[in-house]
């Protein structure tokens, strides 16, 4: 090769990965002669050496639409095709792939969007891909037999207080802006989205067989789930829930956060 | 690397997301399935369950589409150790990839793109094979990807590339029969010339698929029925290979999975038939 393939693989590159196209990818290299790509690649009378590339960019550029617009089918639907097409051109500038697999490449969408110009017609837009992130994530988030009503019962009392508990890995806290989960409801639905509420709501999301769920949680609900996060005892636990129940009936209050969690598969019990 | 260490899976079709309701709630009659290992290297959830209820019942076998054997990269160890990691969780018949480069520079292109056929280029892919096989203490196969540019440089055509550096590197065959096809169009060669120079020890599997004709090229997109012109070269194949376990990919307009069932079924009768025109000549040699 002219230079070696590391030479040539990282012309193709930066050929492939050219925001407005191979031409203007060609345009830009400046080591190149006028037509020195037919040094390289073969033309022939079908398509030339340039037309070939463009094959590889056009399948580059459309296999990661196609996977963002499987992902964020809220985002896309709240923007259309024109304008999501567009977020994801620019998107692949800033954050071209780099992970071996592709449900990688949109991991950093939310925080593009942070700083994009679509954020001031939709300043909810960043949280609601963040959102969608999530709920893939939580999707694959590693396995663990979550502790159950039944599972708990067989456990002798005397031993709750000092039961090592943590949060199942299927679980993730985001802390948003806006209420988009509303928002994500009416497109799953098919409905005209209602614009989200403006404010801090932290939402809890969890995968329980296999389905993912979300909803919004207290700031009481967030600290106690932060603190299972790092790992407590049953007792421990206990403590937090009452702290912030001085004023009602602790003991209800502790019943009716543990049956919830215990229903939804929030809890791993930790075994020594 | 010996053929006989791999075995005669039959005809099989690709595990793809939306049949798994249907495979795990009617366990079709099928004799195996092969999964994209990047599908299921995640931490865990409904993919990695699906694919234990799946290899509890049916042979699987790993093919991968990130090892990038081609690119200058180094080899990506954290790809190999989570692959390694698959299949000691799904115990696959075998694991392939593909001879081509996916990136370079440390990103991904998420593409199959072809290399340069140059004796360079040969010793590059063929030891950096071996490393991926010490990794993962085991043989691959390596498929032949379809392609839509050719580089000036090339020194040989892309059989003798295919067959020196597996020869080099003492690893199986995925033949993609469909990508011969569709880059015998792209690049005006004979698809027979191809499949007659291949080391037939070496083959162990073969890939069937559809492709799109868009006049100046032909682009393998996984997402029609296998063309006819393809299944005569398939023939053609088994003639040359024999018992070669087959397996129909689907990507794209994925249809209902008897479609599926029934084109591995085609390519079933295919490969007896031309197993008793084989044993109907030799007897007749014999005769003469």
């Amino acid at each position: 090769m002219r230079s070696g393939l590391n030479w040539t693989e990282r012309l193709l590159y930066r050929l492939i990965t050219a925001p407005s196209g191979v031409a203007e990818g060609l345009a830009q290299e400046k080591s190149l002669a006028p037509g020195g790509l037919t040094d390289i690649i073969a033309g022939d009378d079908r398509l030339s050496a340039e037309e070939r590339v463009d094959i590889y960019a056009n399948m580059y550029f459309y296999r990661l639409l196609d996977v963002m617009k499987e992902d964020f089918p809220a985002t896309l639907a709240l923007l259309g095709d024109a304008s999501f097409h567009n977020l994801i051109t620019g998107y692949l500038i800033d954050y071209p792939p780099e992970h071996f697999s592709i449900g990688y490449a949109g991991k950093h969408l939310a925080d593009f969007i942070e700083s994009h110009p679509l954020r001031e017609e939709f300043p909810f837009l960043a949280d609601l891909a963040r959102m969608e992130r999530a709920l893939i994530d939580v999707f694959h988030a590693p396995d663990a037999t979550s502790l159950d009503a039944d599972s708990m019962r067989e456990i002798a009392l005397e031993d709750w207080p000092a039961l090592e508990l943590k949060r199942h890995p299927a679980t993730e806290l985001l802390d948003l802006q806006w209420n988009v989960a509303t928002m994500l409801d009416s497109i799953e639905r098919g409905d005209q989205p209602p614009p989200p509420r403006s404010g801090a709501v932290t939402m809890l999301i969890w995968r329980n067989r296999n389905r993912v769920l979300y909803r919004a949680i207290d700031e009481a609900e967030r600290e106690e789930l932060q603190t299972l996060a790092k790992g407590c005892t049953f007792a421990e636990l206990c403590e937090l829930i009452a702290a912030s129940n001085v004023e009602g009936d602790a003991a209800a209050a502790i019943n009716r956060r543990l049956e919830t969690w215990l229903r939804d598969g929030i809890l791993e019990r930790v075994q020594a | 690397m010996k053929r006989e260490n791999f075995p005669f899976l039959g005809f099989g079709v690709g595990l793809r997301r939306d049949h798994y309701l249907h495979i795990l709630e009617n366990q079709p009659q099928i004799d195996w399935f092969e999964i994209l290992s990047e599908n299921f290297m995640v931490p865990g959830g409904r993919p990695l369950e699906v694919l234990d209820a799946v290899r509890a019942r049916y042979p699987v076998v790993m093919h991968g589409v990130s090892m990038s054997l081609g690119s200058t990269d180094p080899l990506h160890r954290d790809y190999l150790r989570e692959l390694k990691e698959l299949a000691r969780r799904c115990n696959p018949a075998w694991i392939s990839d593909h001879l081509c480069w996916t990136g370079v520079g440390g990103r991904n292109l998420h593409d199959l793109l072809p290399l340069p056929y140059t004796s360079e280029v040969v010793a590059h892919v063929a030891a950096r094979i071996r490393e991926a096989q010490d990794f993962l203490e085991r043989p691959i196969l390596l498929e032949n990807v379809s392609s839509y540019m050719a580089f000036r440089d090339s020194t040989m055509t892309e059989w003798d590339f295919l067959t020196e550096i597996v020869e080099r590197a003492d690893c199986g065959i995925l033949l993609d029969v469909n990508n011969i096809f569709v880059s015998a169009f792209n690049h005006r060669f004979d698809a027979r010339t191809y499949i007659d120079a291949i080391p037939c020890g070496r083959v162990i599997q073969v890939h069937l698929a559809g492709h799109s004709d868009y006049g100046t090229h032909l682009l393998d997109t996984h997402d029609h029925p296998v063309r006819d012109e393809v299944w005569d070269l398939y023939a053609h194949a088994v003639r040359r290979f024999g018992a070669t376990s087959a397996l129909i990919e689907w990507d794209d307009n994925i249809p209902e999975f008897a479609v599926l069932m029934e084109t591995a079924d085609k390519a079933r009768t295919i490969h007896q038939r031309v197993e008793a025109e084989t044993t109907r000549d030799a007897i007749r040699s014999e005769l003469d």
